[in-house]
């Protein structure tokens, strides 16, 4: 029986006297969408020398990787910070839905950023998110253009 | 001050169950996750310290990975959560609460250095962190 198993031992854990952990709880998903990183108060040789290939007045597009994290208290009800389904749900009615095969171009307002840099992308996440979600409960954002280049946004952090 | 991250996988199963619940609240929480299923568990172990003036090391990897396969790893391993370890024949066997218990069988194992972060993926897609009961750093 399981506890008479030698791999049990040790791991009747108390929970600290009743104290709720708090928890952080990231889900990740995918989207991929064109844009050009150009910005209209520049001359063309401007946008040129500063953005270069990313330049290219036909566009240029990437598969994204978005990571969502919660951070709260862990129900001792349901053992979870967030229902994943209802946060898959949100994420996806408020972000993935507008952007998976899209051209970010075409969602970036002049209040958002100068352009669709992945930096300026990932501010617009947070506020469609952070708009949607209880108050504080969004606590990080990490957008991946490529495996190589990733840009996060974090509360109380920079970049917001 | 240094984080050091040794990176460890385990494999179990599990189903959620909360059995102060009927079936079908249960049911209607957690749906499929409530069906008996398993995971290949990623645990990465974060400690934090001062290399040693004689070795250059926080701590031996070759220790570190020792002591998690000591504490966590071989209790874990190719077992069932709900049915084998005693802790969750009370508590659901989600990522967080794993990651909860990870952390206070680590924790008091640690000599000469903090134990920082245990971050814990059920997937690819899908891991949780927790800091202790201090929180996040920041």
């Amino acid at each position: 029986m399981a506890n008479a198993d030698p791999r049990a031992r040790e791991c009747n854990v108390a929970s600290r006297g009743g104290e709720v952990p708090v928890v952080e709880v990231t889900r990740a998903y995918q989207f991929s969408a064109a844009h050009r990183l150009h910005n209209p108060r520049f001359s063309p040789a401007e946008n040129a020398r500063i953005y270069g290939r990313c330049n290219n007045p036909n566009g240029h597009g990437h598969s994204y990787r978005l990571e969502v994290t919660i951070r709260g208290p862990v129900s001792p009800d349901t053992g979870r910070v967030e229902d994943a389904q209802l946060l898959d749900a949100l994420v996806r009615d408020r972000v993935i839905a507008r952007v998976d095969r899209a051209n970010l171009d075409d969602l970036i307002a002049p209040t958002d950023g100068p352009t669709s840099t992945t930096e300026v992308v990932a501010g617009l996440f947070w506020r469609l998110l952070d708009g949607a979600l209880p108050a504080g409960r969004l606590h990080r954002l990490r957008l991946e253009e490529t495996p190589n280049n990733f840009f996060e946004v974090e509360r109380d952090g920079v970049g917001r | 001050m240094i984080l050091l991250t040794k990176r460890v996988e385990f494999c179990a199963a599990h189903r959620y169950v909360n059995p102060r619940w009927t079936e079908e609240e249960n049911q209607r929480v957690f749906g499929k996750c409530g069906n008996e299923h398993g995971h290949n568990y990623v645990l990465e172990v974060t400690i934090q310290g001062d290399p040693s003036p004689d070795t250059g090391m926080v701590m031996d990897l070759k220790d570190l990975k020792d002591l998690i396969t000591e504490a966590v790893v071989d209790r874990f391993d190719h077992t069932h959560l709900n049915r084998d370890v005693p802790y969750f024949k009370e508590k659901v066997p989600t990522p967080e609460n794993l990651a909860v218990v990870i952390w206070e069988l680590l924790e008091p194992r640690l000599e000469h250095c903090t134990l920082h972060r245990v971050r814990l993926y059920e997937d690819g897609s899908f891991f949780v962190d927790y800091y202790g009961q201090r929180g996040s750093p920041g």
